[in-house]
């Protein structure tokens, strides 16, 4: 058999070793080593605390064991993000991970529900989506699989601490054979003839020499920006924020089982329940304010006193227009930056690992299965893009300039058509590739206060009073069932407890069927 | 606001009844008006249809039974189609529709395969595709009721034209659909609406919303403004077509026949009572004539009665809606009966109205998401047939050729770059065919790959082996179980018979 492909990745933050450990876990080892290089005097970003569903799928493919990475990275749950101040000041809503009631006739749910709005009953959405109620009611429990009941309609992501998840999948990566070298890159050097990488040189002296390099290095881009040239996009027009400013406090006493995000008067505040702190954040735009006017509205909204002090990040939103030049991919923060609004951060990363799989090079690299995974990252950064700038976009907000000057924004020609037949008749467009599905885009369409004009003629095929009628039920099955959850907080202590050992876990009574 | 009240759909054929059924079943309770104004048929006593499965779910959801589709266009079950003298020194490939993924251990089991192809696995693709193996034993898969089946797999139709047409408008017609025969005189049309159509009957309809179902006639759509037909001519280079019709197949087969010769090809379309026989060609490099003449002899069937030859015109409208105005099927759309595509077109514009069946009669913005989604469908469906002449290998024919020398559109060029490369299948949001009818399709064409997905080595060798032949095992054994056509239609050996080859 011909050598195995040496493959280095540089940096060790989230992507880094969510690289490593997914490559170690997903490729054959006689054919492919796997070299991540890190040091432990840079520090990680440690970008996205709140996950999305994908990342269980991610987990459960590489074999991790759920309960024991939570208690590892002092996990919570998380069913969805609630919005506040959004659309419109006092606004809430929240985009859950699962549907809002189920389709019939072909028809999705909203069309027929905006037929009872039309019949004369005022009822939020909200109340026939079983994550939203749950979510609410700070409870939690795992979906029900394989049955068409009310409490299979929803799927669950993670808020954890990112940097404990890195350290968690260091030590999968490490087990199953990924090696580690400590230390800093002084140098790159490249192929005089192709310019492709060949090694990197350390600071120690050491050449480490590799066939592919996997650039996790962040916002410094070191080999796909830095070394290849790959030229950013700017999307800072549509997406404005250029900081953000990180601060923990002590842990909530009832933890939710979302996110929170904020509305502010120059962007949005986060806030992260962990098991042993919670997150909190602002991501503002320096075009609308400045860094000491925003550390002291942080500071205000905090409600308990901080436990550090404010970490400031600075970034803009856009993204390298190729992913892969030559031997080279970049994952995470040195392919591109999205805020975390919607947690998409720590999924950009995994979607780019599950892209490169199936067209990880094996030897040479072959062009044609380059120029396919940049066109399938551009679909997922593109998805994402637009969906973001909705949020932005959609408001009514007049009591600050970034409000007004969002809602004003030319936005991209995609968004525009999207928002257009929502706005006119309730349609969300499907699609197979990328973020989001039906279900989010009208959870955020309809929380930032766009009601569509009109609903599907085929909705008037049913009487509105049977209509009704189906709905009550649906609501009041949904309120049973989450009534007979346990408490998020329980379920959490119970399941993955931070200060618990695994052995003491094996004693505990059985707590599912 | 004012709701959209009325529908008029003027057209011809399955394409007009298709329309008018989902249209009167799904708006009918709604108390819309529907109108059928039907124009002289197009059809002739040889003419066919052949259909993907996807034509068993619409008349489900029609209420539609299948019994009495085939009873009534002596139908056959069609499970794929092979694809003979594609080319010169290569054998004929069959190529199933089916539409179920078929499992591998995690990854796409093409991916297996072509791992034991270079490791020297001397066994064809189809014989591990459910679709393929039953077509080659002239079975039908249906399906089995206890739900343990490890593969599935599904079928389509071949059904005489006329028949199947006639039976869709008795169909509509008894559901209490308004319906007249006669041809569009002249239409008003204001800026981008609509107004009214005088029919050949001195009649006048006026309508919320106008359907064009009339094929390559554009009866309306090519009246309104900014729908202009883009021809892709330059990659599919047959403009004629002659259909006729041979004897009976003495026992049925479960797929089409599509046989390339120098000038284009030749389809052979199993029915219960004949053989319908189809030739596309282009006319620079044979004669009308010459292929009447030589039809018989190509198909290797003797033909009888009249041949009727028609122009094909391949290419797509720029806006299949405009204003008020909708085209669905060949209207919006013409393709080359290839790939059992004519019937799919109707239904898949059909479908798209539905979803976007538009609020208000005022405005109808649904055009532009439905525009969008009609051009990535058929887009898809011209990719598909394309890729059939682009990977052709009749060397030192000029038509042929040409077409391996053609530029292909971006789409299909990476669709082939990424199976070539690695055995991987691109899918698209409106995408027609699944992963195993392009991975069926690129290796029949003879597309080596250069290597497959790198997870399939993480298998050990040993449990590498044992899938592929317990894949192999499951699909002879599966397809063996399955009942013959003839089983399946229940029929009695006919009295005269021919063979195909």
């Amino acid at each position: 058999m011909s050598k195995p492909v040496e493959v280095v990745i540089l940096g060790g933050g989230t992507a880094g070793w969510m690289a490593a450990a997914g490559l170690v876990s997903l490729l054959p080892h006689q054919r492919y080593r796997i070299t991540l290089v890190e040091s432990e005097e840079i520090g990680i970003v440690g970008v996205g605390e709140a996950t999305l569903p994908q990342m269980k799928n991610f987990n459960d493919l590489i074999a991790i064991d759920e309960a024991e990475m939570m208690r590892s990275a002092k996990a919570t749950f998380k069913l969805g993000i609630e919005f506040v101040d959004w659309g419109y000041k006092g606004s809430s809503y929240i985009h859950p991970f699962g549907i809002h009631g189920p389709p019939a006739s072909g028809l999705p749910f909203h069309h027929r529900w905006l037929r009872t709005i039309t019949a004369g009953r005022d009822w939020d959405i909200e109340d026939f989506s079983f994550a939203i109620a749950a979510a609410r009611a700070n409870r939690f429990d795992f979906p029900v699989t394989g049955g068409p009941t009310i409490n299979s309609t929803y799927s669950y992501a993670y808020h954890f601490d990112a940097s404990l998840y890195a350290a968690y999948l260091r030590s999968v990566a490490e087990g199953r054979g990924a090696s580690r070298i400590e230390g800093k890159v002084a140098d790159v050097e490249q192929d005089g003839a192709s310019g492709d990488i060949r090694a990197l040189l350390m600071e120690s002296g050491e050449r480490l020499e590799g066939d592919f390099f996997i650039d996790c290095s962040g916002f410094r881009s070191l080999l796909l920006g830095n070394r290849l040239g790959v030229e950013w996009e700017d999307w800072s027009k549509w997406l404005p924020c250029d900081r953000a400013l990180a601060v923990p406090t002590e842990r909530q006493d009832e933890l939710t089982p979302y996110t929170q995000s904020t509305a502010m008067e120059a962007g949005w505040r986060w806030r992260i329940p962990l098991q042993h702190r919670t997150g909190n954040g602002y991501v503002f735009s320096t075009g609308f304010s400045d860094e000491s006017k925003a550390a002291e509205a942080l500071r205000a909204s905090l409600g308990s006193p901080p436990l550090a002090e404010p970490r400031l990040l600075k970034f803009q939103a856009g993204r390298r227009v190729r992913n892969w030049e030559r031997n080279c991919v970049a994952l995470g923060l040195s392919s591109g930056f999205l805020e975390p609004l919607e947690s998409t951060s720590i999924y950009l990363i995994q979607i780019a690992i599950m892209h490169l799989l199936p067209l990880f090079p094996t030897g040479k690299v072959d062009k044609r299965l380059v120029g396919e995974f940049n066109r399938r990252m551009d679909v997922e950064y593109e998805r994402i893009r637009d969906f973001l700038i909705l949020h932005y976009h959609l408001n009514t907000r007049d009591d600050a300039e970034i409000w007004r000057y969002c809602r004003n924004m030319d936005v991209p020609e995609s968004l525009k058509r999207k928002i257009a037949l929502f706005r006119h008749r309730g349609y969300i467009e499907d699609y197979r590739d990328g973020l989001f599905n039906p279900p989010s885009w009208l959870s955020v369409f309809l929380g930032q206060g766009l009601r569509p004009e009109h609903y599907h003629p085929f909705a008037d095929g049913v009487a509105a009073d049977r209509l009704i009628g189906e709905l009550e039920q649906l609501r009041e099955e949904i309120r049973d069932r989450v009534d007979e959850m346990p408490r998020h907080a329980t379920f959490v202590s119970r399941y993955a407890d931070a200060h618990q050992t695994t052995e003491a876990m094996l004693h505990e009574p059985e707590m599912r069927l | 606001m004012r709701r959209v009240r009325s529908v008029a759909i003027v057209g011809r054929d399955a394409a007009l009844w298709l329309a008018a059924a989902a249209i009167q079943r799904a708006l009918g309770p709604t108390g819309v008006r529907v109108q059928a104004i039907e124009l002289t048929s197009w059809l002739s006593p040889v003419d066919t249809y052949a259909a993907l499965p996807s034509l068993g779910s619409m008349h489900r959801l029609l209420g539609i039974d299948e019994e009495l589709v085939l009873k009534a266009a002596a139908g056959v079950p069609m499970v794929g189609q092979r694809y003979s003298n594609w080319a010169k020194a290569a054998p004929a490939f069959t190529l199933a529709y089916d539409d179920e993924p078929p499992p591998g251990g995690g990854l796409p089991f093409t991916h297996y395969w072509v791992k034991g192809h270079k490791e020297g696995l001397r066994i064809g693709i189809e014989d591990f595709s459910l679709g393929c193996a039953t077509a080659r034993l002239g079975r039908v898969p249906v399906r089995q009721d206890d739900d343990g089946t490890p593969l599935a797999a599904s079928y389509g139709y071949h059904l005489d034209a006329r028949h199947y047409a006639e039976l869709l408008k008795q169909v509509v017609l008894r559901r209490g659909i308004e319906a007249v025969s006669a041809g569009v005189h002249d239409v008003a049309i204001d800026g981008e609406r609509m107004m009214a159509i005088e029919l050949t009957d001195g009649s006048r309809v006026e309508a919320d919303l106008f359907v064009d179902a009339s094929g390559a006639e554009r009866a309306l759509i090519g009246r309104m403004p900014g729908a202009e037909f883009e021809s892709w001519r330059d990659l599919f280079p047959c403009d004629r077509m002659i259909a006729a019709t041979g004897p009976r197949l003495k026992s049925l087969p479960a797929f089409s026949q599509i046989s390339a010769f120098r000038g284009g090809w030749i389809g052979l379309y199993p029915l219960q009572d004949r053989t319908a026989v189809t030739a596309v060609y282009n006319s620079r490099a044979v004669s009308d004539r010459d292929v009447a003449e030589q039809i018989g002899v190509l198909a290797r069937i003797a033909v009888s009665g009249d041949a009727v030859v028609s122009e094909l015109k391949q290419g797509v409208l720029a806006r299949p809606w405009v204003g008020n105005c909708v085209a669905v099927g060949d209207s919006a759309a013409a393709l080359e009966p290839l790939d059992a595509v004519p019937l799919h077109i109707a239904q898949g514009c059909v479908s798209h109205l539905m979803t976007l069946f538009p609020v208000t009669a005022e405005e109808m913005p649904e055009a532009i998401a439905y525009n969008r989604s009609i051009a990535e469908f058929v887009g898809n469906v011209r990719d598909f047939q394309a890729a059939h002449y682009k990977l052709n290998l009749r060397f030192d024919e000029p038509m042929w050729d040409r077409c391996r020398e053609m530029k292909v559109p971006e789409s299909l060029r990476r669709e082939i770059d990424v199976f070539a490369a690695r055995a991987g299948v691109i899918l698209n949001d409106e995408g027609t065919f699944f992963e195993q009818n392009w991975t069926l399709s690129f290796l029949g064409h003879g597309i080596e790959p250069d290597g497959y997905d790198p997870r399939i080595d993480l298998a050990e060798d040993a449990a590498h082996i044992q899938l592929v032949h317990q894949r192999l095992r499951t699909v002879a054994e599966l397809a063996k179980a399955m009942p013959t056509v003839d089983q399946f239609l229940g029929v009695d050996q006919p009295v005269e018979a021919a063979s195909v080859r």
